[in-house]
Formats: C-alpha cells, structure tokens, sequence
C-alpha cells in the first residue's frame, strides 16, 4: 500500500443518492462532453463537463470496473479524481427497455424540433445519453 | 354509571388502538432511520456542487465585460411580482402537526406577500389538498409548436393560483423526476414568467433539530450560502416529546458515528473544484458554469424533499408515540373506574344479601 499510494488515483464516483465509488486505480477514462480522456497519476488540473458514456477504471482497487454515467462535472487533481454525475450505473443495472423508450422520446423529440435550434440539441442530448446507455448495456452482456 | 361489560369493551377498543399506534411507530421510526441516511448521502453531492460554483464564481465574471449582460439568466434579479412558491409537505397524515405547520408557514407567506402574483407548486396530497380548497387551479397556456411566437397571455382568475402538484413522488423520491422539475422551474424563471422562487419545507437536522423554513431557490445571490427568508423552530415540548419517541424507538438523536463519517466527507467535498491550483478547463469556464447552475437548483430541491420526508416521519413518530402513551394513560384509567365499578356491584350484593339475612 504504501509504494501504491504514491503512484494510485483516488477515484470517487459521486451521485445524488450517494458515494458509489471511493477507491483507489492506475487509471481511469472519463467521458467528457468531447469525448473520453484518460487520467493517470499526476495529471494536470482540470475541471470538465460530462457527457453521456462510460468511466472505466484501471489497475488498484477498483481494477475493471465500469460505470455508466450521464450528466455532471469531473475535477482532476494530480492524486486524485472526483466524478459528479446525475446518473450513474453499473452496465448490468442498466435497463435496456427503458434506455429503448428514452430513444425513441429522442428520436420523437428531433422529428417534432422543427426550426428551433434549442430542440435539436436537447434532442441530441437524449439521443446520445439513450445510446451510450445501450451501447454501455450491450458491452456489458458479453 | 357505565356498567362493567361496556367499560371492558372500551377498554378493549383503545388496546387494540394502542396496538395500531405503536405499529405505527414502530414503521415510522424504521423508515425515518431509511430516510436519515438518505439525506445524508445526498449531501457530499450538493457540497460539491456548490463547491465548485464557489471556485468558478471567483475565476469568471458573473457580468459580461464588454456588453454588461449577465452571464446567466438565473444569477439575473429582477423586481418581485411573480413568485413561485414550492410547497414541500408529505402525502399522509398521522404526522402530528407537520402538514399544519407547513401550510401555514406557506399561508403566512402568501399573506405576506398579498399583492403579487403568486404560484404555488405543490409536492405532497397534504398540501395540494388544501390550497386547491383555497385557490383555483393555474390554467397553462400552451406553447405553440413556434418558439418565437410570444407564450400566449396567462389568463389569471386571482392573485394565488395552483400552478401545478406532484403528488406520490415522496414516497420513493428518484432524482430524475425532481430533475424534471428543476428544469421546469429554471426554464420558466429564463423565460422570466416567474421573478423568484421559494421553497417551503421542514429542515431536518436530527430528531429534536427541525425547523420549518421558507427559503429563496431563485434568484441565486450567494453559492451555499442559504437564503432563508423564514423559519419556524420546533417548541420546547416537541422536542422533548421527539427526544422521548426516538428514545422508545431506537433512533439516535445525536448525530452518531455516519454522521461524523459524512461530516468529514462533507468537509472534502467543499474542497471540490476549490484546489488553489489553475485548472485546465476542458470546455470554457462560462459552459462549466452554465452547466452546473441548473443543477444546482435541482440539487437544491432533491436534498429539500429528502429533508423533509426525514421530517415528516420523524414527525410521525413523535404523534405515534403520544398517541401510545395516551392509550396507554385512558387504558389504566378505564380499568381503575372498572374495577371501582366492579367493587361497588359486589359490595352493593353483599349489602344486598346481608341485609336480606337479617331482616329474615
């Protein structure tokens, strides 16, 4: 332990309802809402929005772990990364029927948008957290 | 005078009822220590939330330099005329006073505030029940498929109406749900339909620390500083009367090792995105920020509904075991005048015989 604490990530994995991952990893991939970056030790600062998609951790304790996540923020400190996010699931958790009908809303939403550019990127925004959440379930069953 | 067999009767009605109060009791007091935790796991969530608006703020100017306009329409204050008013209470009754007290700190409120256009977004039956006896019901105007078109005037029958209720949502409270509410409430303030909004719940530190507030969600002045406009703390005797329900029921009043436990993460969380180091921001601060403060009202929301259900079965609890304890008090005092009655129809047999022997 005390050679891996200094070259280990504290990753946290915080939601509303409560404190889902407080463990330590080599390195973790985070979705942001540009795509994923992967965060070993000694990163720089950084401070990031999420988008919808996975958070994998790697190595330590928390080594294969998998969680998707959709809507929130991750801070990055050298030794040390904390996730917010709104939704947060195991890919087992996650109930595919449910991530079905919250695309197809999606899809509804796009087609009903019309000229107004605020509805397409809200659509786009269930679309893609409709997606990954099945693309997340779909990698999980294998 | 009532004779023995109905006295038995009596007696037996108020056991039976004394059996039914303390089951209750007994549910209330499992589900506050449920309700307990989930407050308390709900709170690093908002710490860190609020933590990182704090960092924010001091990195971004809230006031765009070059057109002076403000960054985001929710840190905007305008003039109150339009208020909204979201009503925490609970969906069941047997709480004691803890629906009472809600309505009326609300109706306090809305005295107060008589002359503004006010709309009340009731959570819980309890409270929508009772103002929708007292005022009408909003009627919404329907957007028109065409954003640019103006919202269509709202047509409005007085000054207070019932804008809307999301009754049940507090017996299983689920984020995404309070979420479709927040982003209700943020949407309309943007759209500046609505000037403020308040929330009225009861505060729930522990068992003997409640209070009911009234507090402003909207406009946001101050990150984690809380905009409490009105409180109303528990009396001397509630609190002694919770001190002794928890007692009876195996709940804790003073905060306890979790407690201390989420206290300690608490005070990291504030540490969120406060690090005294220059972040990279992924996208710019001002997305970040925009981001973040709609949460923030959710999260806001979300952590007053937990609040308030730990309340309300505290509350419950606290009336159950009164109300075990007057049972139990009319239970012994029915079985004295029992007895009593039951001596005096024995005794009044004896005379009855004895004279009867002697008179022979």
């Amino acid at each position: 332990m005390a050679e891996s604490s200094t070259n280990t990530l504290r990753v946290r994995l915080v939601t509303p309802d409560r404190i889902l991952v407080d463990q330590t990893a080599d390195a973790v991939e985070v979705p942001s809402e540009t795509g994923y970056f992967e965060v070993l030790y000694g990163a720089a600062p950084l401070l990031a929005v999420l988008g919808a998609g996975e958070v994998r951790l790697h190595g330590g304790e928390a080594e294969g772990q998998r969680f998707h996540v959709a809507r929130g923020f991750v801070e990055v400190l050298p030794e040390r990364v904390t996730i917010l996010a709104e939704s947060a699931q195991k890919p087992e958790e996650i109930d595919t029927g449910a991530a079905q009908q919250m695309l197809d809303r999606g899809h509804k939403l796009w087609n009903e948008a019309g000229e107004d550019a605020g509805k397409y990127a809200h659509a786009e925004e269930v679309i893609e957290e409709a997606e990954s959440r099945l693309a997340s379930a779909k990698g999980g069953a294998k | 005078m009532a004779n023995v067999l109905d006295l038995r009767r009596r007696i037996r009605s108020v056991k039976n009822t004394r059996q039914i109060t303390k089951a209750m009791k007994m549910v209330a007091a499992a589900k506050l220590r449920r309700a307990q935790e989930r407050a308390l796991a709900s709170r690093p969530y908002s710490a860190m939330l609020a933590g990182v608006l704090e960092s924010l703020k001091r990195r971004i100017e809230i006031h765009d330099p070059f057109t002076g306009d403000l960054r985001h329409p929710l840190l905007e204050t305008r003039e109150e005329k339009r208020i909204l008013v979201v009503v925490v209470s609970g969906d069941k009754g047997f709480a004691g006073g803890f629906n009472a007290n809600i309505v009326k700190a609300t109706t306090q409120f809305l005295n107060k505030n008589g002359k503004k256009e006010i709309d009340i977004e009731a959570i819980g039956r309890k409270a929508r029940d009772q103002f929708r006896r007292m005022y009408r019901d909003a009627e919404i105007p329907q957007a028109s498929g065409d954003e640019h078109a103006e919202l269509p005037q709202r047509h409005r029958s007085g000054p207070i109406e019932n804008y809307g209720d999301h009754t049940g949502i507090l017996n299983k409270i689920e984020f995404e749900q309070v979420r479709e509410l927040g982003e209700d409430i943020v949407a309309r303030y943007s759209r500046a339909e609505i000037d403020a909004v308040y929330i009225v719940y009861n505060e729930f530190k522990s068992v003997i620390l409640q209070r009911v507030v009234v507090e402003k969600v909207l406009p946001i002045i101050e990150f984690g500083q809380r905009q409490v406009a009105d409180s109303q703390e528990l009396s001397a005797q509630d609190r002694t009367d919770a001190a002794k329900a928890a007692a009876t029921s195996g709940v804790s009043v003073r905060e306890g090792e979790p407690e201390a436990n989420a206290k300690e993460f608490e005070e990291e969380a504030k540490k969120f995105g406060t690090a005294e180091t220059d972040y990279i921001y992924e996208q710019s601060p001002e997305d970040i920020f925009n981001a973040i403060l709609p949460r923030y009202i959710t999260s806001q929301l979300y952590h007053a509904m937990l609040e308030s259900v730990a309340a309300e079965q505290a509350a419950r609890m606290t009336a159950m075991d009164s109300a075990t304890n007057n049972a139990s008090e009319m239970i012994d005092s029915l079985t004295l005048t029992m007895n009593r009655v039951r001596q005096a129809a024995i005794t009044k047999e004896i005379i009855e015989i004895v004279s009867g022997a002697s008179a022979i």
